[in-house]
């Protein structure tokens, strides 16, 4: 039975993928035969092909380009990027600089073997002879994706630990800065009046020269390359990271994402295509001034992927074709033909109305309408979740613990402590968090935390895990110390943790969520990403097995879900994804923070089993929990905290009768009250 | 000029344009401190205000730099100038929470700030088209008396500017440190969930806050006019940022610290100029927003940190 439902759901998905097969392939044919079309002379869309129409496609492909680039910045990691033209710019000037005759040293043995690989030529000028660059366009490709990639990385390493809105306000600087050092640096760039002369690029000795069409063929075979790098790295390990820290930064590094390195990678990912596109721009265009790479050219390209869908690669496509074509081909047509209107009927107004102009305005509009009614683009990022039949919705409640736990594998206990913590101090300011507390988790036991509100017990997780900085103390994880190692780190060693406010990727599946669990297990980077080489395609195979078991052990609760958004999942299940996360981590110790806060008593019975099963299987538990008929059902240990200090340890039984602990969860004036009388 | 002269005369001029930069500033800071928002439509705001500035002059008869007034009238137009500008833009402010971003307030991540953008784009370039692209000769009726100090030279809209300025600012202190509102302005601040609780009307406080804070754009605005004689659509784009930066330097969501941000871009911008060069004024001062978010992103005088957790 299980079968035929998956193959009914399966058969749809793969029409669909045909179609879309078709589609494109039939946009791509129409694309390369474009230049081809005859030119009719009427205006307006009909008036396909010719030299105009094609330069204005080559264009449109570059802001396209431009659109993908900051897609990932934007759209997959959630970095705010304002100043994304900067970029731009510095692919731009790379190959105008290295082309074009502005800087001209004097000619010396040193540029022999240079001119020997064709990077410069020797020519003479006014007498003198002089170096001309002369470096192949085909090389500048790779060379400025290289240059504004270094750019990205420089300039988002100090900035990117930033949060989100500051990040804006600070590339945006970056922004301003780039144009204003063109339009300074005189003698390297001509200032203000720009770079003149770039040369065109040649291909088997063929020079491009002003003729549009070989352009637009470099054009596709950017953009071509662009929408796959994208895509590969979007359904890669490498995307499920960024779009892990776009959800939750916390979340992310507590499962494992190193939070510099995969913003400074997207950052650089970015600026490599703006890099890419300046240098094609230029090329194309053969000459640049400093003005061309201003704040508007960033705003343009965010409007781009606002209006297409921030996270959607076709989205960004879609975007920059729009407003290109509204930019480039129906204002000015439209203007056209107002005026010819004004001339017919004698309205001078109409004549002098032009709706070029008003191009900003309607970007402005864009933004505001796109935020205010459709936030998601035209083409959301977000696919539809499946509909779940009667059977999958009803959930049953699970006796006994997982379904098939085995498959989660033995954990072998290594012998002694797991967690030693020794004298940890937190302080926040003036308030004191945790004071100089003692835990000690034996391996393969369950450790119960309780305390009241405030007490410090989730703070206990959270330097632990990382997330708080410890005034002083040690904590030694198999003898180890992991006190002052960042989350990612911890996480890495075999530390997976929950939170108390649930910490999942909501605008994620369920099996999206999990995988990013294994994040600290996979080896994928971004180059085996984007060639998805037979290591990599097994790799990625192997951990979305691993995932779906780890899902389907939680019976008829995830496994229909798998491909839900979790946002729309009940609060329960969300706190299953997050400990089914935790798990695919295949971690040593789990730390639960109030795993079954807002379940009711049958789901807390299951958990509660479920948790047993993890322990039987050798896994060490430390359990924040306010249920005490659970602590007392799983713990082989219960650590009470109050105002920052242990007050008591001892095992359930012992805890519950004593007189710390009451006055701690009854309050002191409640019992000095009761003394008196 | 000497050394001496040349550093008296810029710190004359840097002070004149730290008191514009402080009063646009505080409406960076106010909306941030309360709404974690950076507000880009701030800039148009005060762009439009200075074109409000330039129409209630005009209505008054005053065209240009030839229509010069004494005592009496010069007090009630100059007056009357700031009273509209800062009405009319405090209207705008509050329009823009009220109509858009109060839609946003529950959306996570960039929408808010997105639509600033969009809402900046579309006052400048309405201005554009509406109005006009050229550079247009703003009205300056105050007579062109000029103080000398050594070479320096001040003119008498300096010590007015910074006279104007002063006030507005001790105004806003003593409102947001001893009215109800302005305690109810800080409460939210610090936490609008609990304030809410209180009793506070959390969209009152937020609209007032848009208010000041264009109000103040306003009369930056009408500094600005009176002290270039000069403005056009994008004027916005320039003061904008670095009013911004001001903010940051102070610390922003610190209302003293925006005033002190304000006066030290105003300073470093007019030393850059003189000392430096004029081309390289702005980057010095994007480097100084760069260098104090990285090294010291609670500014000069600390932030009033939101508790975001």
């Amino acid at each position: 039975m299980s079968t035929t439902t998956a193959g009914a759901m399966n058969a749809p998905s793969q029409a669909s993928a045909r179609r879309k097969t078709v589609g494109l392939s039939l946009l791509f044919v129409a694309m390369l035969a474009f230049p081809l079309l005859p030119q009719t002379g009427i205006p307006f869309f009909v008036n396909l092909g010719g030299q105009a129409n094609v330069d204005v496609l080559s264009t449109t492909i570059s802001y396209a380009l431009l659109a993908m680039g900051l897609n990932i910045v934007v759209g997959f990691a959630g970095l705010l990027d304002l100043g994304y033209a900067a970029f731009f710019a510095i692919g731009a000037y790379l190959y105008g600089v290295l082309t074009a005759f502005q800087v001209m040293p004097h000619w010396s043995g040193f540029w022999e073997p240079f001119a020997y690989l064709g990077l410069v030529h020797k020519i003479s000028m006014g007498g003198a002879e002089v170096v001309h660059f002369t470096l192949s366009f085909w090389l500048a490709i790779p060379l400025s994706a290289l240059c504004a990639a270094l750019f990205g990385v420089l300039f988002g390493f100090p900035t990117l630990r930033l949060q989100g809105d500051y990040l804006a306000i600070v590339t945006l600087g970056f922004g301003e800065i780039v144009p204003i050092v063109f339009l300074n640096a005189t003698p390297i760039t001509n200032g203000a009046a720009g770079l003149n002369g770039i040369q065109a690029p040649r291909l088997f000795g063929y020079n491009f020269g002003v003729n549009s069409v070989p352009y637009y063929y470099v054009a596709i075979a950017l953009i071509v390359a662009m929408i796959f790098i994208s895509i590969r790295l979007r359904d890669s390990r490498i995307g499920r990271a960024w779009m892990a820290i776009r959800e939750d930064e916390i979340g992310a590094s507590a499962m494992g994402v190193n939070l510099v390195n995969f913003k400074l990678l997207a950052f650089a990912t970015g600026a490599a295509i703006a890099g890419v596109a300046g240098t094609f721009y230029i090329a194309k265009l053969q000459t640049a001034t400093p003005d061309m790479f201003n704040f508007n050219v960033s705003a343009m390209i965010l409007v781009m992927v606002v209006l297409g869908g921030m996270g959607s690669v076709w989205g960004a496509v879609a975007g920059a074709v729009l407003l290109s074509v509204l930019q480039f081909w129906f204002l000015q047509d439209l203007t056209s033909w107002i005026h010819t209107f004004g001339e017919m009927t004698g309205f001078t107004y109409l004549t002098k109305l032009d709706l070029v102009q008003s191009i900003d305005l309607i970007f402005g509009v864009i933004l505001v309408v796109m935020m205010l009614f459709r936030r998601e683009g035209l083409i959301p990022a977000v696919r539809r979740s499946p509909n779940l039949n009667f059977d999958a919705q009803h959930a049953v409640v699970q006796r006994g613990g997982f379904v098939g736990k085995e498959k989660l594998g033995r954990y072998t206990a290594e012998p002694g402590n797991a967690l030693e913590i020794k004298d940890v101090t937190v302080r926040f300011g003036g308030l004191v968090a945790l004071n100089k507390v003692n835990i000690t988790v034996p391996s393969g036991s369950v450790v119960a935390v309780i305390g009241p509100n405030g007490s410090g017990k989730s703070t206990l997780f959270n330097v632990i895990s990382g997330l708080v900085q410890a005034e002083s103390g040690s904590i030694k994880y198999h003898g180890a110390e992991i006190l002052g190692l960042a989350p990612h780190k911890v996480l890495e060693k075999g530390i997976a943790r929950t939170f108390q406010n649930i910490r999942v990727f909501p605008n994620l599946t369920v099996l999206e969520n999990v995988l990013i669990g294994q994040h600290a297990r996979l080896r994928t980077g971004p180059f085996g990403a984007i060639l998805r080489l037979p290591g990599t395609r097994a790799e990625e195979t192997r951990a979305v097995e691993w995932a779906k078991d780890i899902i389907s052990m939680f019976g008829n609760r995830l496994a229909p879900r798998v491909a839900q958004t979790v946002s729309g999942l009940s609060y329960a299940n969300r706190r299953r994804v997050e400990i089914a996360r935790a798990l695919a981590s295949r971690p040593k110790i789990l730390l639960l923070d109030e795993p079954t806060a807002g379940m009711n008593p049958n789901e807390t019975l299951e958990l509660a089993e479920q948790i047993r099963d993890l322990k039987s299987l050798g896994l060490t538990i430390v359990l924040i929990e306010h249920k005490l008929d659970v602590v007392t059902r799983l713990a082989d240990n219960v650590i009470v905290l109050d105002h920052g200090e242990k007050i008591a340890e001892g095992p359930a039984d012992e805890v519950r009768r004593n007189e710390e602990v009451l006055r701690a969860y009854l309050g002191r004036a409640a019992g000095e009250a009761a003394h008196a009388a | 000029m000497s050394g001496l002269s040349l550093f008296v005369q810029q710190s004359i001029n840097g002070l004149t344009l730290g008191a514009m930069y402080a009063l646009l500033a505080l409406g960076f800071t106010m909306v941030y401190g309360i709404m974690e928002l950076i507000n880009f439509a701030h800039f148009s705001v005060f762009m439009v205000g200075t074109f409000v500035a330039l129409y209630t002059f005009e209505a008054f008869g005053i065209f240009g730099q030839s229509t010069i007034l004494h005592g009496l009238p010069l007090i009630g137009v100059l007056l009357a100038a700031f009273i509209v500008t800062m009405v009319v833009c405090g209207g705008i402010g509050m329009s823009i929470e009220r109509f858009f971003l109060r839609r946003l307030r529950a959306v996570k991540g960039p929408a808010s700030m997105i639509t600033t953008i969009g809402i900046s784009y579309i006052l400048s370039n309405s201005v554009l088209l509406f109005i006009g692209g050229q550079g247009f000769n703003f009205p300056n009726p105050i007579p062109p008396v000029r103080f000398h100090f050594g070479q320096a030279v001040m003119q008498v809209e300096q010590p007015l500017i910074w006279v104007v300025s002063a006030v507005l600012m001790l105004g806003l202190t003593y409102f947001v440190q001893a009215t109800k509102l302005g305690k109810a302005m800080r409460a939210t601040a610090q936490d609008p969930e609990a304030a809410r609780m209180m009793g506070v009307d959390v969209d009152r406080v937020i609209l007032t806050s848009f208010f000041l804070g264009s109000a103040l754009a306003g009369a930056a605005a009408v500094i600005f006019g009176l002290y270039y004689e000069y403005t056009n659509f994008y004027i916005g784009f320039d003061a904008g940022l670095r009013a911004f930066t001001a903010a940051v330097l102070g610390g922003i969501g610190n209302v003293p610290g925006a005033m002190l941000g304000g006066l030290l871009i105003g300073i470093i911008e007019t030393m850059t100029s003189q000392f430096i060069s004029t081309n390289w004024a702005e980057v010095v001062i994007f480097s100084i927003l760069v260098i104090v978010l990285v090294f010291r992103p609670a500014g000069l005088l600390g932030r009033v940190a939101p508790n975001k957790s």
